[in-house]
């Protein structure tokens, strides 16, 4: 058809141009800079004489202790990743099953309540509860169970209940959706063939719920390696995770590439398990590929 | 084995006081096409799920060959169940589906396979094993959700209108090959629909429900040509439906004023002598129609429209008092038929006259 009009500018095409300019200026940009500064050796803006460089990352993977906060920052993802699914799934099953409105309504409140604090706020309070002169040590204290004071802040457990507490309602509101969807009825037909209500879930409810299993963890494990704030005040600069070190590197050694490098590290690990999400989500539903 | 079902004074009341089921009472016997007839919301879905299991009885038992089972898990009851939507497992492939039911009585693998093939033999999927649900038309759906129910060869086979997603020419079909599966197997079924003539041509025996309650049992002739209460003879099939005072004919024999200056002559078994109101019922097809010069007539009318429905038709008419009747014919010829406006005389007898409980 080389003889057809050229096509016209459709009208509605403007209007996704604010989104557009939002995401070059906001997203692209920023995150392009980044990825240049990372392989520079100094900023181009006050240094005239710049070179590309990969001593960076030559650095961060040469020096096992960048390595050590690497994993460490993986691990205290993963941890809170579970510890916020165990959580999660059996509160999300209950609010997409329960009968009465006003309990969903209730069980709703409950899980979004604590989003309305600021993270500063509900991080505070967890120190109240989990320092050496916390409420949870000096009961138990009290009562005798513990004769010196359980080690729970600045320590890796104390990051992780923070984290979990924060994050658990993405879980439940994601898990709530995928649940919801589920048929219950599929629950029915299996328990007629005679599955037990246990194996009817493990049969059929949750290997249909996989896809909001996926979906919430990825989303807690990204906001979790990504954590500053709790991280900080839980862990009082005694653990050491990429977005500390990353501040750091900036406010104190004004190593802008570093900082860049770091930075890039903790985008790749979660572009990577978006990547693997997909593909799990590809075989878990069987022929349909995603494109 | 197929076993019988008895159903002893069940009621189910929901939180907030609604009684969906009333203090139903039935015998369901080995080997028959039961089905429970009604509008929506008169408790048949409810009193489906209490056999399986999904709804406890608030009152009542339920018992299966004579044991009571009313509080035992849906996963202990070995039936068979066809639910209204299917509930085909979307993850699995067809033979799995099929497949769920051996695999939790824990069979081992390779008479899972020869049952499976046999099943989905029977309902004539073969080839289609490693298909999903989702890429299965309508029919083929619900041939594998019977495939399902069946392989387990349960004690008592469910069914939650499970015809009620098909058009009607596939559903017709359906139904004839329910019916033969059904007598193959010398299976219990229990039939939930809202269809009369789906449970007039399929059962054995209904149960008409009406408002948590059972209005009446019987053999689908029974259903049809003796209705006992009013609900019934209005929704099983078109009636005409009078009712009036007591009264006698001229002869003395037992009979009904309807009002509107006519006066309906009762079977001769109603005894002569009785007042009070009654309601009977009288079938369309009950009716004989000729032209206006009859002598011996039971009413005259005139024609106020006429359906033409193929084998038959089905005239609206009103009688000189102004009653309104609906007559049906078979279809005698193009130059048989009556035109609105044609003065006719209607002949009856009185023993096809059904009196109805309120």
């Amino acid at each position: 058809m080389s003889s057809a009009a050229p096509q016209r500018p459709n009208g509605l095409a403007l209007f996704i141009l604010p989104s557009v300019l939002l995401f070059a200026l906001f997203f692209f940009l920023p995150i392009g800079l980044m990825a240049v500064m990372s392989v520079l050796t100094g900023n181009p803006v006050v240094a005239p004489k710049v070179a590309f460089t990969t001593r960076h990352y030559a650095r961060m993977f040469d020096d096992p202790y960048y390595l050590e906060v690497i994993w460490t920052t993986i691990r205290i993802g993963l941890v809170t990743t579970l510890v916020a699914l165990a959580i999660g799934y059996p509160l999300a099953h209950w609010m997409a099953r329960i009968k009465s409105r006003t309990g969903h309504a209730l069980l709703l409140m409950a899980v979004l309540a604590p989003m309305l604090t600021g993270i500063v706020v509900r991080t505070f309070a967890w120190m109240t509860l989990l320092s050496d002169k916390g409420v949870i040590n000096q009961t138990l204290i009290s009562l005798g169970l513990i004769s010196q004071p359980l080690k729970l802040m600045y320590t890796e457990t104390g990051i992780v209940v923070g984290l979990v507490h924060i994050y658990v309602p993405f879980m439940v509101l994601t898990l709530t959706g995928v649940i919801g969807r589920i048929d219950e009825q599929l629950e029915q037909a299996a328990e007629n063939l005679g599955a037990s209500p246990l194996r009817a879930f493990i049969e059929v409810t949750l290997p249909l719920s996989l896809p909001g299993i996926l979906a919430g963890s990825l989303l807690v494990f990204a906001l979790a390696i990504s954590a500053y704030v709790t991280p900080i005040l839980l862990g009082g600069f005694q653990i050491m995770t990429l977005p500390i070190l990353i501040y750091q590197q900036i406010s104190a050694n004004f190593n802008v590439g570093f900082a860049a490098a770091l930075g890039i590290v903790l985008l790749m690990i979660s572009l990577l398990l978006v990547i693997a999400y997909n593909r799990a989500l590809g075989l878990v539903s069987g022929q349909r590929e995603l494109q | 084995m197929s076993a019988s079902i008895e159903i002893a004074g069940v009621s189910k009341v929901y939180d907030g006081g609604v009684r969906a089921v009333d203090a139903v009472a039935m015998d369901i016997r080995q080997g028959e096409f039961f089905s429970l007839l009604g509008p929506s919301g008169c408790g048949k879905t409810t009193t489906l799920r209490m056999i399986a299991g999904f709804e406890i009885p608030s009152a009542g038992a339920i018992r299966v060959d004579g044991a009571d089972i009313t509080h035992v898990p849906a996963h202990k009851r070995d039936m068979g169940m066809v639910f209204q939507n299917y509930a085909l497992f979307p993850h699995r492939t067809v033979a799995e589906n099929v497949a769920f039911g051996l695999r939790m009585r824990g069979l081992d693998k390779a008479s899972i396979a020869t049952k499976v093939k046999a099943a989905l033999a029977m309902v004539e999927l073969s080839g289609l094993e490693d298909r999903r649900p989702t890429q299965l038309s309508g029919g083929q759906q619900q041939r594998v959700a019977l495939a399902r129910a069946i392989v387990i060869a349960p004690r008592v086979l469910l069914c939650d209108e499970p015809l009620g997603a098909l058009d009607k020419k596939l559903r017709q079909q359906m139904q004839f090959e329910l019916k033969q599966l059904q007598k193959k197997l010398g299976l219990t079924l229990v039939f939930v629909t809202h269809d009369q003539e789906e449970a007039l041509a399929m059962s054995d025996r209904i149960a008409v429900m009406n408002g948590g309650r059972v209005e009446q049992v019987g053999t689908p002739a029974e259903i049809y040509n003796q209705p006992t209460t009013r609900f019934v003879a209005d929704f099983i099939g078109d009636t005409n439906i009078f009712r009036g005072e007591r009264t006698t004919t001229s002869a003395g024999g037992p009979a009904l004023d309807v009002g509107k200056g006519l006066i309906l002559a009762l079977p001769a078994s109603i005894e002569t002598q009785g007042t009070g109101v009654l309601s009977v019922a009288l079938r369309p097809e009950k009716i004989r129609l000729s032209p206006a010069d009859g002598t011996a007539a039971s009413a005259r009318g005139v024609v106020e429209n006429t359906n033409f429905l193929g084998g038959a038709v089905l005239y609206r008419i009103t009688l000189g008092g102004g009653h309104r009747v609906l007559v049906q014919q078979p279809n005698a010829g193009t130059d048989r038929l009556f035109v609105p406006g044609n003065g006719v005389t209607l002949d009856w007898t009185p023993a096809d006259l059904v009196v109805l409980k309120d």
